[in-house]
């Protein structure tokens, strides 16, 4: 409920200024011509939508990340999803490839596909490396993440000008404006990869203590663990090929959530889902606002106004944070 | 009388060419407690991964009620077996409640919740143990002896005919020491349940365990023969037994109809005796 008013509050406030009553009116004489209307229907909505949606499976992620690595600082980014998304959306920009996808630009799909070839890889060596041991996987995963930062950086000191402005823009996080198409086949996914984490989440209390522990209570860890991580990989990689890096939200909104209602998963995750999309909703009516008519990345809203936010959140709480003694 | 458990020609090593167990072939029988004793790295906890399925033996096989572990899936062990263990890493501020709780994870229901039955069976598993005073606050704020009757709770909240523990009284103070003892008994008697606990205190094990494992480490020298001793508790905690296994000199008392063994060092007040 809360989520819808805010989602309405924000769709409201804009560089331009719309009426409600205009909006709500425009149906019942569909002759005469409404801007505010179609500013609404057309501009707003889906931005709200997408940017919620985008919220939800960052917040959604780093609850799973938290959980299956055993460890607090995790967020969707850990095992490299943020390097290889960036570095695919990175040598779509530069090589400035011609052709388009449904008429669209292919950097979404060359961030989606070095995502996932990001994660694989990942999971593999941390596979091998050790198997009842996370720390394989997060050590995989950092070093995959410097080893795609620094082709990252080859690549930016090699661009072009044009080139590196629509990267580091990208690497910012920035949601814009998409189409209805976009729109229902990225909000499928992440809505159908959440409500199956959300099945997952009563054995990951269990797995969030200990792999032998989850084993001995009759959880079948190994197979919870491979659902959930290519679960949650998935929609960070829609959420990242959707609107860029947006930080933050991954990290925070979970840790937020359990400060203030605790740590069982079965409501952390769905309560993380809601903060996270209303918490990047209000940020990224902020970016639109804000230095009107131009627009600031979401991503660098989110941490100005998150991470005060979070400090007095952790001021207030700090009896309960025992996980971090 | 059945069978609970039973190894066969059961073998594991963490690394090559060196096993920890070797060919270890015994039976408990149902509604027994047994303890299983044995100087350190003689490979008792591994026994008791080995028994519960959490490690796969590289030889041989377990048979828990008559059913091989190979061929269960691990639902279905746990509904036989729970296990108390020693190592315990904190992570995100659960409660003691929540965390007794986890014992229940296989019955929830299809949406991920427990039932009444579950929570009653949590509120007696808390009851028992003495923890329900502290039971909604979060595990990392306990002492390491209650922390420890945390984990017995959840051993008991699952619920199941065999228990194993590793080491349940390791942290905890005299009074806590004979009141798991006696909670393991009682659980022994009313529900049948087959109880084995590892344990370093042999008196505790004269006192309430019919019968005793006794494990020697594999790379000891000489090598000993046969690496493990089952039997009545009588029979397998004797001086002679102990002071081969620990290397040390006993002193043994009788107390009542039971002996119990005191270890005494080289330079201790009662070393002359």
């Amino acid at each position: 409920m809360l989520l819808v008013l805010v989602m309405l509050l924000c769709s409201l406030v804009g560089p331009q200024a719309i009426s409600l009553k205009a909006v709500v009116n425009a149906p019942t004489n569909p002759t005469m011509p409404n801007p505010d209307y179609e500013i609404f229907v057309r501009v707003r909505v889906p931005r709200i939508i997408l940017t919620a949606l985008v919220g939800a499976a960052l917040a959604g992620a780093g609850v799973i990340f938290q959980a299956l690595l055993r460890n607090p600082l995790a967020d969707p980014y850990i095992l490299g999803i943020s390097s290889g998304a960036g570095l695919g959306a990175m040598l779509a920009i530069i090589s400035g490839i011609g052709w388009t996808l449904w008429g669209r630009s292919p950097v979404a799909v060359f961030a989606f596909a070095g995502a996932l070839v990001t994660v694989w890889l990942v999971w593999g060596v941390g596979r091998i490396a050790g198997k009842y041991h996370v720390t394989g996987l997060l050590l995989a995963g950092v070093v995959v993440n410097a080893f795609f930062s620094a082709m990252i950086m080859f690549l930016t000191s090699v661009a072009k000008s044009q080139q590196l402005y629509a990267t580091i823009f990208w690497l910012m996080g920035n949601v814009t404006e998409e189409d209805f198409l976009v729109l229902w086949v990225g909000g499928g996914c992440i809505v159908a990869g959440l409500v199956g984490l959300f099945f997952l989440s009563p054995q990951l209390n269990i797995i969030s203590i200990g792999y032998q522990d989850a084993r001995s209570v009759g959880v079948p860890v190994e197979r919870i663990e491979l659902a959930a991580f290519a679960l949650s990989a998935f929609i960070t990689a829609v959420a990242v090929s959707l609107s860029g890096l947006i930080g933050f939200v991954g990290l925070i909104i979970p840790h937020a959530v359990r400060l203030v209602f605790g740590p069982d998963h079965r409501q952390l995750l769905p309560l993380s889902c809601l903060a996270g999309a209303m918490f990047l909703v209000v940020a990224d009516t902020i970016a639109r606002v804000i230095v009107a008519p131009a627009q600031l990345p979401v991503g660098v809203i989110t941490a100005l106004i998150g991470g005060p936010f979070f400090l007095v959140l952790l001021i207030k709480y700090s009896r309960k944070v025992y996980w971090l003694a | 009388m059945t069978t609970a458990i039973q190894a066969e020609h059961l073998t594991f090593g963490y690394g090559r060419d060196r096993p920890v167990l070797l060919d270890l072939s015994f039976q408990v029988q149902a509604g027994t407690f047994l303890a299983i004793v044995g100087p350190n790295g003689a490979g008792k906890t591994t026994l008791i991964n080995l028994l519960a399925g959490l490690l796969r033996p590289h030889g041989g096989e377990v048979r828990l009620e008559g059913t091989s572990l190979r061929s269960c899936r691990v639902q279905d062990i746990a509904r036989k077996v729970a296990v108390v263990r020693q190592e315990f890493v904190p992570a995100f501020g659960f409660s003691v409640a929540e965390t007794v709780l986890m014992a229940r994870t296989l019955h929830y229901g299809r949406f991920g919740f427990e039932s009444k039955a579950d929570r009653e069976i949590v509120r007696q598993a808390l009851e028992l143990t003495d923890t329900i005073e502290f039971a909604s606050r979060p595990l990392g704020s306990l002492s390491a002896g209650e922390r420890q009757r945390v984990f017995i709770a959840r051993g008991l909240a699952q619920d199941t005919p065999i228990l194993l523990l590793d080491e349940p009284t390791s942290f905890l103070d005299l009074k806590h020491q004979v009141k798991i003892y006696d909670l393991l008994k009682s659980i022994q008697h009313q529900k049948g349940a087959t109880i084995a606990a590892i344990t370093h205190d042999i008196n505790l094990a004269t006192q309430y365990c019919e019968e005793t494992l006794l494990l020697h480490p594999l790379h000891s020298h000489p090598a000993p023969s046969p690496s493990c001793r089952i039997g009545k508790t009588s029979e397998i905690l004797t001086s002679e037994e102990v002071e081969r296994a620990f290397g040390v000199r006993v002193f043994s008392a009788m107390v009542g109809n039971d002996r119990f063994l005191i270890p005494v060092g080289t330079r201790a007040k009662g070393s002359g005796l």
